[in-house]
């Protein structure tokens, strides 16, 4: 996957910024047509092949961002100021998540493995000797790799000593672990959005940005204008993904135009218990391995790919699940909307959970606070209440924290529970857990996280997964000091 | 004489940090360490330059000099030329 920190996320966030002000400052619609030429000027120097495709490629970010499903609805004809008329009174459906920019689409060659110049063409000759179909010729005294025999396992750019194999991808088929991103007939992205399990892999891969997730935030922004009562839902991964402490942070949300802040980690608790009891009942009663439930990715990949499976999870709500009803018994006339690093959780609630009424990541989340002038860390910090009881779920966010915070609450009275932590899923790891059916992992408790690392590095964050773990221990050792 | 460190201020202001920022706290990464020893860097608050400035995001101050639209890389020059310089 590609690093976080590139250029097409800081332009991403970039257009975000100028949509929004735009969206307060009341001049959406007639400005709406402009943006694209005042984010890519006449002067750039374009990344792309000309500043016009450049300018396209803001239009249908705009559109992304206004939730436009763009495969279905694009049409070059209509001017930007209509797509932003209608978003702005209709809410458009959340479902598919993702989208695709076909414009964009660089239309990457079949993945592929090749022998560079680098080949000093050894007397050992490794990758002939370890190619499992004998793919490997020597012509001129240099490898070279038979297309039709080649298998793209991979072998010969393992031995290169001089590393003279270079494997070219395409990065958006590699990413997705259900095979859900295929090329159409020109050779084009497309996604099956039956197979797909909303884990943003292949957007947060493609080099070209031409693949995005349909935005949910103009909704959630129209809510907040008319001026309703909206609680947000902060998603445990949040801690280390802004400036500042988790108090100024609530009193930026409340700034945004939000009614109040609770903390998800509040409702992780009760999964946790909910979890550790389960999880006791089913080894003295001998049922066998049961999977954490809270990962909203892994949750479609059971209902899409691995029926089986559905048996296994725990029965247990999601931590976003149980904070529905803690809301719900404090505010009973609210809406609510879900503030997270996921994109997934979007499928899920469509699914479950009626009650909310958003989605939005952190990323959308920052791009308000830039747009209204919101700083945190200038923010006086707003009193979280009594977080001691929930306060270590918010490790829910990192990969073995699920399973700490379950174990921590598991009555032991000499029950052992072995733990396995499926840390990010990929084509290897969803192979994996199909055979689980077959042969049983030996563990009692699996703990999956879509993303490797754990919700931190989800593809609605911020800043790196290494910032938000250093923020976060910084946070940590800093509070007994406060005291 | 005992030369004075170089002073640098990232700005943490929620644009700077958003738009790149962020990314220059994880200096310990990136830095050649013996750089790192001879300056002091902290985190500040808004240095208010995104509301005059015709600059660009992330900024940061060395030794009250702001630069504009600083990356890692930028980073890393500007450091070891204030070092040198100091």
């Amino acid at each position: 996957m590609l690093e976080l920190n590139n250029q097409y996320t800081l332009m991403k966030r970039k257009i975000d910024t100028e949509v929004l002000k735009c969206f307060f400052d009341d001049t959406l619609v007639e400005q709406a047509d402009r943006l694209p030429l005042e984010i890519i000027p006449k002067t750039r120097t374009p990344f792309r092949c000309c500043i016009y495709k450049e300018r396209a490629m803001v239009r249908y970010r705009i559109m992304a961002l206004a939730g436009i499903n763009i495969e279905r609805d694009d049409d070059e004809e209509k001017p930007l100021a209509e797509y932003m008329q209608e978003v702005l009174t209709e809410d458009k459906p959340p479902l598919p998540l993702l989208t695709t920019i076909i414009t964009g689409c660089s239309g990457c060659p079949k993945s592929q493995y090749r022998i560079s110049d680098g080949c000093r063409g050894c007397f050992a000759r490794p990758c002939m000797s370890n190619c499992p179909k004998d793919a490997i010729v020597f012509i001129n005294g240099q490898a070279h790799i038979q297309e039709d025999r080649c298998i793209r396992c991979g072998k010969c750019m393992e031995v290169c000593p001089f590393h003279a194999v270079v494997h070219i991808p395409v990065p958006c088929e590699e990413a997705c672990p259900v095979d859900a991103v295929t090329k159409n007939e020109q050779g084009f992205v497309e996604i099956e959005h039956d197979k797909c399990i909303g884990c943003g892999k292949c957007v947060r891969s493609c080099p070209f940005g031409a693949i995005v997730e349909r935005s949910g935030l103009f909704p959630v922004l129209r809510m907040l204008k008319r001026g309703e009562k909206v609680v947000a839902m902060i998603a445990p991964a949040i801690e280390g993904q802004f400036p500042g402490t988790l108090g100024q942070l609530k009193a930026a949300i409340k700034k945004a135009g939000f009614h109040d802040v609770v903390e998800v980690a509040e409702g992780a608790e009760i999964t946790a218990r909910n979890e550790a009891e389960e999880l006791h009942e089913k080894i003295t009663e001998g049922k066998g391995f049961m999977t954490t439930s809270c990962c909203a990715a892994y949750m479609e990949l059971i209902y899409k790919h691995i029926p089986y499976l559905k048996d296994r999870h725990s029965t247990s709500l999601s931590p976003m699940g149980y904070t529905v009803n803690i809301i719900k018994e404090k505010y009973p006339d609210a809406k609510m909307v879900f503030i997270g690093p996921c994109l997934a959780k979007k499928a899920e609630v469509a699914r479950r959970y009626k009650d909310i009424s958003g989605v939005i990541t952190f990323a959308e989340l920052a791009s308000v606070f830039v747009a209204k002038g919101i700083d945190v860390r200038e923010m006086e910090g707003e009193d979280l209440g009594d977080t001691a009881a929930f306060e270590d779920c918010r490790e829910f966010a990192i990969t073995h924290g699920v399973a700490d915070c379950v174990m921590a609450r598991f009555d032991k009275d000499g029950v052992n529970a072995r733990v396995l932590p499926i840390n990010g899923l990929d084509k290897k790891t969803v192979r994996l857990m199909k055979t689980w059916e077959k042969r049983a992992p030996e563990a009692d408790l699996v703990e999956v996280m879509a993303c490797e690392g754990g919700c931190v590095a989800g593809p609605g964050t911020i800043v790196k997964p290494a910032l938000a773990l250093k923020l976060r221990n910084a946070a940590k050792t800093a509070k007994p000091a406060v005291k | 004489m005992k030369k004075s460190k170089v002073k640098v201020r990232i700005c943490l202001g929620t644009a700077c940090f958003v738009q790149g920022g962020a990314d220059l706290l994880l200096y310990n990464d990136f830095v050649d360490p013996a750089i790192l020893a001879e300056c002091e860097i902290e985190g500040c608050s808004c240095l208010d330059e995104c509301k005059v400035g015709n600059g660009s995001a992330p900024y940061v101050s060395i030794n009250d000099k702001v630069y504009s639209g600083v990356n890692q890389d930028m980073f890393c020059k500007l450091l070891a030329e204030a070092v040198k310089n100091a």
